[in-house]
């Protein structure tokens, strides 16, 4: 029996204040199109940039073909026939698609009409079109992918590793791809496909290993011997919920209303494609799913930061689709949003300043602001929210995410919102901040704010939640009940998986 | 205005010489800005650099009785001087604009200082002609464009080189690279700071060469202080114009080349349009240039090279 | 394999701006030292002449005070425009040509009373400087285009507009052989306040300190700070990009253009192609220094007014006023190591870093 393509085996990996992988392992059958399954953070990407060259492991074995390797550079492990196509691409925009293979990779002296010649020959053999004259910008996310694939093969990789191929795939393209790699596979090659959708693994790869919480809990799982709900048991687990509190509120009129929104993102794809929703006064929505997959792109067009490409919102009965930021907030709508210091907060600038980023016209006194009313606003708001501040006067961007995320919840809240947007409220935070943010949450609902929350984590929803919506590949797919429906099923449901 | 041009056989060579001798000058300091941009540096030193070189060459080139000697000197001191710039730019990661503008200031300042003994000295040596056989026998316009300073058909080289190794070699492939995507380059094995130290080093030995060009033969008298006189800036123009091409920049070169000649005989062709306001032209025109590359740039990629004047640090995690 | 390396530090060490000024100071001076040594120029001799004739008495200090002046508003002008991640490359030129449109002003009017024609005159200049700037100030906001280029190629055409004035429209027939434009009118000089310094010392004072204070109090300056901060976040508060980087470059160009008028009614007697003498680039450079505070650049200014007039000061001993000139680039240059190394520290890595 020959060697294992690859063999990881007890991975260590630790960064500042968490640990990615703990001793995870990883065997890949030589010829075989291998699945890492996992959710958010459950340590794929890491095990899979150790292998890569991209992180030294702090622990463990890396066995390439049988031999043990040290990579200390993404150049040794390239040199080794380790190839990665990461989920951003590194490509140069203005460069054709050959030269953007062969960059660091190139003979001396270049002869365009050559490269062209072996680009088109190399693609050919792998079953696709390479177009190696076309500049890489004008090209669809689907033929910058074969771009990085092509680069790993001119390199000669004999390990592929793909992280979430198809994130940005289109139907079509995510079956060219399938064929592709069954061509790599019958060259002799091995792929490794990291991904958490559960129906392209059953129909890409053949054997699958699952990742949680940094460590592998299913080894080399044939694939056709499991079903999908297997599989999603593996990666989500079977964690009791936390006892759900008592909800004395019922959920009054409809506040917020989204219909049929369509918003296209920067890279040109259908970042929400037809999402309708509503949330009453006195209930907590979430919305569930792996990011990447629109929540971002959601909230920001109901806040007003996104052009939308269609639909219609409204709050408190007025619709606001078109209505800039600061209308959307004077009608009723507060957001957090996900990037505290990058959109909600200005970070050089002290804290009365940002306190009234969003009501500063009311401060107006001529062509000055009443600093005496933006400070006592701060003043209350830190008060009010518990904000641990030492010094008023200094930028933001020394204080801790959990003050920041006070400071802006805060600030939000200050207006009396209606509703209230919130992207990963809870990200980052330390347990404190985690519980104290949550707490805040709940009291609007209480009050009878409607309240809109995106978050990775599932247990953060099922805890606080009414209803729960899954929002995948920029739509709802799948809508629960937060104090009936189990983790499981959610799972399945964020996973792609058919119900 | 124009309706009385006079145009003998004398003043037509006479300004066909000077286009050339311009062209070369702008063209040897543009086409080394090229590079550093193409490589995502913005240099704005070049003024300063010249300076050097003119000084430095100049005495070197009065030294050794030698014109070749002088240019040389004059490409090293460019060199030496530009490495200020690259270590502030790329080793420190410092803001390009600022480094490059204080590059110029310190050039021009040392340039005085070191050549305030020189100011008027009346000796200088300068490049014989070489004629093309055949070409430069073509009467009147032959033996002018065609019989050129040494320098002239190094510059045309130069650039013939600079293409090649930008659009031919892997060397070319990664400064290009690193000028637009530099995580890119880095990525794929280039090494960005070296690239980028690399294209400075060479910007500022042609910048060097210009301004040793400049009082080795392009000049009726010796070295004094001002004798850039902002010709720097043209060529930082230049590189615009041409889009960061080397074959436009040297079509630009010629053109801004010909307004400068045409500046000092407008009135020996009995044109009365006023010389400083066609001074003007290769700003204006640069200007006009750029407006449309930026408006072109909405729908497909600028020719800019867009990591330009963006520091690189590799993100350590 | 090690090699050096900048790391971040988890804390940027204290001190700021005024710590890499000085540590900026003392590296010019001493590469300067080293300089003249090996020309053969006495440091002493030139260091101290430069001190003295520039900060060594009241009357030298007003001449100092005269050269600091609009090289404070020029870096006033960068600062603003930085503000919003703006540069105002183009201070030269506004200078110039807000210099150019108050002479303009002057040959409307010549025989206003001298206070009337003054403030004319200098709001000529301020309109003039912001219409300098209005192109390139759209240019940005509308298209993008890069407001580096388009203001520094303005620099050398209001520079030849005035060498064409110079030699045709504005040629003074007094001049005898030299070509030069009319002197301004008499009743329009900033006369001395203290021995040597004129008025427009104070007024650029005042607009510096007046302007600090209006854009921390105002709602435009703060606008403008969120603007600065992030195209999302002002998107987020609801304020116009477009509109605030045209503002920002317009008031720039105002400020660096009133310069032009100070320097024209305070040191000069007419317009001429070197009235802005390289102010405008010393204002980016001061401005840097000052890491685009007003409150510093004053200070700064006033220490490159000293080097200037020092500058002058030695060429009566032969060496050449140059030695200033690099003086102030070292002092920058210096600064930019000073102000790295606070922000980062040399270490010894490995090579190709893979954590």
């Amino acid at each position: 029996m020959s060697h294992p393509a690859v063999e990881l085996d007890g991975i260590w990996k630790r960064f500042p204040g968490v640990i990615a992988n703990a001793g995870a392992s990883l065997t890949v059958r030589p010829g075989t199109v291998h699945a890492v399954l996992g959710e958010n953070g459950a340590g794929k990407t890491t095990l899979m940039n150790c292998l890569a060259g991209v992180y030294r492991p702090d622990e463990g074995v890396v066995r390439v073909h049988g031999e043990e390797q040290k990579f200390s550079s993404p150049a040794d492990a390239i040199a080794a026939g380790i190839g990665m196509v990461h989920q951003e691409f590194r490509l140069v925009p203005t460069f054709t698609v050959a030269e953007n293979v062969v960059l660091g990779a190139a003979p001396r002296v270049i002869s365009q009409s050559a490269i062209v010649r072996q680009v088109t020959d190399l693609a050919a053999r792998f079953g696709f079109d390479a177009e190696p004259t076309r500049p890489v910008w004008q090209l669809s996310m689907g033929e910058r992918q074969r771009v990085e694939i092509l680069k790993a093969l001119w390199r000669d990789a004999r390990v592929l590793i793909l992280d979430e191929p198809t994130a940005v795939l289109t139907p079509q393209e995510a079956v060219e791809l399938g064929k592709v790699l069954r061509r790599m596979v019958e060259d002799g090659r091995s792929i490794i496909f990291i991904s958490h959708k559960l129906d392209e693994v059953t129909s890409f790869c053949d054997e699958a290993t699952v990742l949680r919480g940094g460590e592998t809990v299913a080894n080399s799982v044939p694939i056709n011997d499991v079903d999908a709900t297997e599989l999603a048991k593996l990666m989500v687990g079977e964690v009791e919920s936390a006892p759900v509190p008592d909800r004395v509120t019922t959920p009054g009129d409809v506040s917020m209303s989204v219909k049929g929104l369509k918003v296209t993102d920067t890279r040109g794809l259908r970042a929400v494609d037809g999402v309708s929703l509503e949330v009453r006064s006195g209930e907590i929505v979430g919305i569930a799913g792996v990011a990447g997959n629109g929540q971002r792109a959601l909230t920001d067009a109901i806040a007003g930061l996104e052009t939308i490409d269609a639909g219609t919102i409204s709050v408190m009965g007025s619709d606001v689709t078109t209505a800039p930021p600061q209308a959307r907030f004077a009608a009723g709508l507060a957001y957090v949003p996900e990037d505290r210091l990058g959109v909600g907060l200005a970070p050089k600038l002290p804290l009365a300043e940002n306190a009234v980023m969003r009501e500063y016209r009311k401060l107006r006194k001529g062509p000055f602001l009443s600093w005496s009313a933006a400070s006592k606003f701060a003043d209350d708001l830190v008060k009010r929210f518990g904000v641990k501040i030492g010094r008023v006067d200094l930028p933001l961007a020394s204080l801790s995410g959990g003050n920041l995320q006070r400071i802006l919840l805060g600030r939000e809240l200050s207006g009396e919102p209606d509703v209230v947007v919130a992207s990963q409220p809870t990200r980052g935070l330390d347990v404190a901040g985690v519980r104290a943010i949550q707490r805040l949450l709940l009291e609007q609902r209480d009050a009878g704010t409607a309240v809109l929350m995106v978050s990775e984590d599932l247990d953060e929803l099922l805890a606080l939640a009414d209803r729960i919506l899954v929002m995948v590949e920029g739509r709802i797919v799948g809508e629960f009940d937060a104090r009936t429906a189990s983790r499981a099923e959610i799972g399945e449901s964020m996973m792609g998986a058919q119900a | 205005m124009l309706a009385e041009i006079t145009i003998t056989q004398t003043a037509l060579v006479g300004i066909s010489v000077a286009t050339i001798q311009f062209a070369t000058l702008l063209y040897l300091a543009a086409l080394g800005e090229t590079i550093t941009e193409k490589a995502g540096v913005l240099n704005l030193g070049v003024e300063g650099m010249m300076a050097v070189g003119a000084v430095t060459g100049y005495i070197g080139g009065a030294a050794s009785g030698s014109p070749w000697v002088g240019l040389l000197i004059g490409a090293l001191c460019g060199a030496t001087f530009s490495l200020v710039h690259a270590f502030a730019a790329v080793g420190l990661g410092a803001d390009q604009v600022v480094s490059g503008l204080a590059l110029t200031i310190l050039g021009l300042g040392l340039a005085d200082y070191v050549g305030a003994d020189y100011t008027g000295d009346a000796r200088r040596s300068h490049f014989q002609d070489i004629d093309i056989p055949g070409l430069s026998d073509i009467p009147g316009l032959g033996s002018t464009i065609f019989s050129a300073t040494p320098v002239t058909y190094l510059a045309i080289a130069l650039g013939l080189a600079t293409w090649f190794v930008l659009n031919r070699t892997s060397l070319g492939l990664g400064i290009r690279a690193a000028g637009e995507s530099a995580s890119t380059a880095d990525v794929a094995g280039h090494s960005v700071a070296r690239i980028r130290v690399g294209a400075i080093a060479v910007g500022g030995a042609m910048a060097g060469m210009s301004g040793a060009y400049l009082t080795n033969t392009l000049l009726g008298t010796s070295w004094n202080q001002g004798v850039v006189a902002g010709r720097g800036w043209i060529a930082v123009a230049l590189v615009i114009f041409g889009a960061w091409r080397p074959g436009r920049v040297a079509i630009g070169a010629v053109i801004f080349g010909f307004t400068l000649a045409l500046q000092s005989r407008m009135s020996g062709f009995g044109i009365e349009f006023s010389p400083i306001l066609l001074s003007m032209a290769p700003f204006l025109m640069t200007i006009i240039v750029l407006v449309v590359i930026s408006y072109r740039a909405r729908n497909q990629p600028s020719p800019a090279p867009a990591a330009i004047g963006i520091p690189y640090r590799r993100e350590e995690r | 394999m090690k090699r050096l390396a900048l790391a971040r530090r988890e804390t940027p060490t204290r001190g700021g701006a005024p710590a890499a000024f000085l540590i900026g100071l003392s590296f010019a001076l001493a590469l300067g030292a080293i300089l003249l040594t090996i020309s053969g120029d006495s440091v002493i001799e030139v260091y101290q002449r430069m001190f003295e004739r520039s900060l060594g008495s009241k009357d030298v200090i007003s001449a100092t005070l005269n050269r600091a002046t609009p090289m404070a508003l020029a870096g006033l002008a960068v600062s603003i425009a930085a503000t919003m991640g703006l540069w105002n490359i183009g201070a030269e030129g506004q200078i110039l040509f807000g210099a150019t449109a108050a002479t303009f002003v002057g040959r409307l009017f010549p025989d206003l009373p001298g206070p009337v024609l003054i403030v004319a005159m200098l709001l000529g200049a301020a309109i003039g400087g912001a219409l300098w700037a209005l192109g390139p100030g759209l240019a940005r906001a509308e298209i993008g285009v890069s407001e580096i280029i388009t203001t520094l190629m303005l620099n050398e055409v209001a520079l030849r507009l005035i060498q064409y004035l110079q030699n045709g429209p504005w040629k003074d027939p007094d001049g005898f052989s030299f070509a030069q434009i009319t002197p301004r009118p008499e009743q329009a000089g900033l006369g001395d306040i203290w021995e040597r310094a004129h008025l427009g010392v104070v007024i650029a004072l005042v607009l510096i300190i007046g302007f600090a204070w209006f854009a921390s109090r105002s709602v435009w300056g703060y606008e403008l700070r969120i603007a600065g901060s992030s195209a999302k976040t002002a998107a987020y508060a609801g304020i116009s990009m477009r509109s605030k980087i045209l503002g920002v470059l317009l008031l720039s160009g105002a400020v660096a253009g009133f310069a032009g008028g100070i320097e024209l009614s305070g040191t000069a007697v007419r317009l001429n192609e070197n009235i802005a003498n390289g102010y405008g680039f010393a204002g980016i450079i001061v401005a840097a220094l000052a890491l685009m505070r007003p409150s510093g650049v004053a200070l700064v200014a006033l220490a490159f007014g000293a080097v200037q007039v020092g500058g002058v000061s030695i060429q009566s001993i032969g060496v050449s006023s140059a030695v200033a000139d690099i003086l102030q680039a070292l002092i920058l240059f210096g600064a930019i190591g000073a102000t790295v190394l606070s922000n980062y520290q040399v270490k010894m890595v490995e090579r190709k870093v893979a954590v």
